[in-house]
């Protein structure tokens, strides 16, 4: 345990050293503080667009952040040779790997609460400029940040996956932002083929695109935005499923990672 | 030295340039063009979890280009006006976010008296009723365009109504029984542009409107003074003129949209400038 507690914060510290994930953290540190004037740019919700400007740049980073890290974590470790002489150490692959995932994971829960902590004062400057006839449902911004966390966590979870597999950067680099936009993308997908376009399809092709839907890992649930925007109902038991469905997804997607970083050949 | 000598004379060479270059800048004819808008079917998925901001900026575009517009338009400068890829690029928004209350308040602000779109107008106010179920903007704009445009008063009574039960004020349907039976339409029109122009925070928003008001009650001035005539005369004025004429106007006031009132056969106070911006649309 204190060997996985070691590698987790030096894989954390890493990354915060790491210039290219201090340079987006600044620039959205800098987008906070125009958000208040961008807002101004609505007509009639003002609020609203505060709050979808500060949860769009939220995502936006953790997007950056959990690809790059994601992609490049285990990639960059065996470049340089440190699984070398790390593993020749007593530790598990498996512990490098899952210690690799927590530090990411570690990185974007602090993320996410230093922007959610930024943007909450933002859109209250925002909303006090010219009140919306919607009261700020506080709850709800924060269930949703909470919400985008997870998600990104998860896309890590699939960086790292294929950064196991892969020997070079771009794979798992290009891979994970492909899957996370056929993620996002897959709920739409089959709820258009469940209606009458789907009538226009063969059972095969239906057939291809159900075990795809099943197979991606389905980002639109995370998806609360809306509910955070126009203070809709908070949907308690989704965010249940979805949370189950995070942990559940995740553990095999860790469990993936360990077997095939065990059966690497490593430099 | 040399490098000195070189730097000074690139110095003064810059000087010699920047001034008719942002000279040229700032007079080059500027293209206002709306551009193109992806389908939303694609935007959908390429914005992934963006929608709502992928949609609030295709409306602040539309916004920037319309401003635009209505700003050379005080100018006295005519352009085009690109009112079928506006009403494409806000029913995109409104596909990615369809709580989105800029693009509905610029719907009803931008093609209804622009264009006479009122129909498609109010599908989309009735589309975005199933959305934003507690707003009651929406029952009240498609009430004022049923009423209004349509002369539907029946649908109009159940938009107010629908209004006032989600507002809880009974402005709404006083509006229906008092404005669509005892009133002109003008009337109806100016007390509508008036709540829709203290409702926009927009400058440019604001003066449309403020130049549809306008307009309004230079007819409504007109309009009343016909009736007046009539009574008086026991006959139709045939020329506007003729108020002036018969001293129960001073003068004829000025169309805000650059056209000129006339009397037309059915009766009514009508204008060449089609109360369009951009010329003779309709």
């Amino acid at each position: 345990m204190a060997t996985f507690v070691n590698l987790l914060s030096a894989n954390f510290r890493s990354i915060l050293r790491d210039r290219i994930f201090l340079a987006i953290l600044i620039v959205a540190l800098l987008f906070f503080l125009l958000v208040p004037s961008f807002s101004l740019f609505s007509m009639r919700q003002v609020q609203e667009l505060a709050v979808t400007l500060c949860l769009s740049t939220i995502s936006l980073l953790l997007l950056l952040v959990s690809v790059l890290q994601g992609a490049s974590s285990v990639w960059r470790d065996v470049e340089k040779r440190y699984t070398s002489s790390l593993l020749g150490l007593p530790v598990s692959r498996a512990t490098f790997v899952v210690a690799k995932f927590a530090g990411i994971a570690v990185t974007l829960v602090c993320c996410t609460m230093l922007l959610g902590a930024l943007a909450l004062p933002a859109i209250s400057i925002s909303a006090a400029q010219y009140p919306s006839d919607i009261p700020i449902h506080w709850m709800n911004i924060i269930g949703a940040i909470g919400m985008d966390c997870l998600k990104y966590i998860l896309l890590s979870a699939v960086a790292l996956f294929l950064s196991t597999v892969s020997t070079s950067f771009f794979f798992p680099f290009f891979g994970s932002v492909a899957i996370f936009f056929a993620g996002s993308a897959s709920q739409e997908v089959i709820e258009y083929i469940s209606g009458d376009y789907g009538k226009s399809l063969t059972p095969a092709a239906k057939l291809v695109i159900n075990i795809v839907y099943y197979l991606l890992p389905n980002f639109s649930a995370f998806n609360l935005k809306v509910a955070a925007i126009y203070g809709l109902p908070f949907p308690f038991k989704g965010a249940l499923y979805t949370f189950l469905y995070f942990i559940v997804y995740t553990s095999i997607l860790l469990c993936l990672s360990v077997w095939s970083f065990t059966r690497r050949e490593l430099p | 030295m040399k490098l000195k000598a070189i730097f000074l004379i690139l110095l003064i060479s810059y000087g010699a340039v920047v001034v008719p270059f942002t000279d040229y800048l700032r007079n080059r004819p500027v293209a206002v063009k709306l551009g193109y808008t992806p389908d939303a079917r694609i935007l959908k998925i390429a914005s992934a979890d963006h929608c709502s901001l992928v949609a609030q900026l295709a409306i602040v575009k539309v916004l920037f280009y319309y401003g635009t517009i209505v700003e050379k338009f005080t100018k006295k400068i005519d352009l085009p006006v690109e009112h079928h890829n506006m009403f494409k690029t806000v029913n995109t928004a409104l596909k990615l976010d369809p709580y989105n209350m800029d693009a509905y308040y610029f719907t009803q602000a931008a093609f209804t008296w622009e264009v006479g779109r009122v129909r498609e107008v109010n599908a989309v106010l009735d589309y975005g009723m199933k959305y934003r179920t507690w707003d009651y903007y929406l029952p009240f704009f498609a009430g004022f365009n049923s009423a209004y445009f349509l002369k539907d008063y029946r649908k109009a009574a159940q938009y107010m109504k629908n209004a006032a039960e989600l507002s809880g004020d009974p402005l709404f349907t006083k509006l229906a029984a008092r404005y669509f039976y005892e009133s002109g339409q003008n009337q109806l029109g100016i007390l509508f542009l008036e709540t829709m122009r203290k409702g926009s925070k927009d400058k440019k928003i604001q003066s449309m409107y403020e130049i549809r008001e306008k307009a309004l009650k230079a007819v409504s001035l007109l309009e009343d003074a016909v009736v007046r005539f009539e009574r008086e005369r026991k006959c139709r004025p045939s020329d506007l003129s003729e108020l002036v004429a018969a001293n129960i106007l001073t003068e004829i006031p000025v169309d805000p949209y650059g056209g000129k009132f006339y009397l037309a056969e059915d009766g009514k106070v009508r204008t060449t400038s089609k109360f369009a911006f951009g010329g003779k649309e309709k």
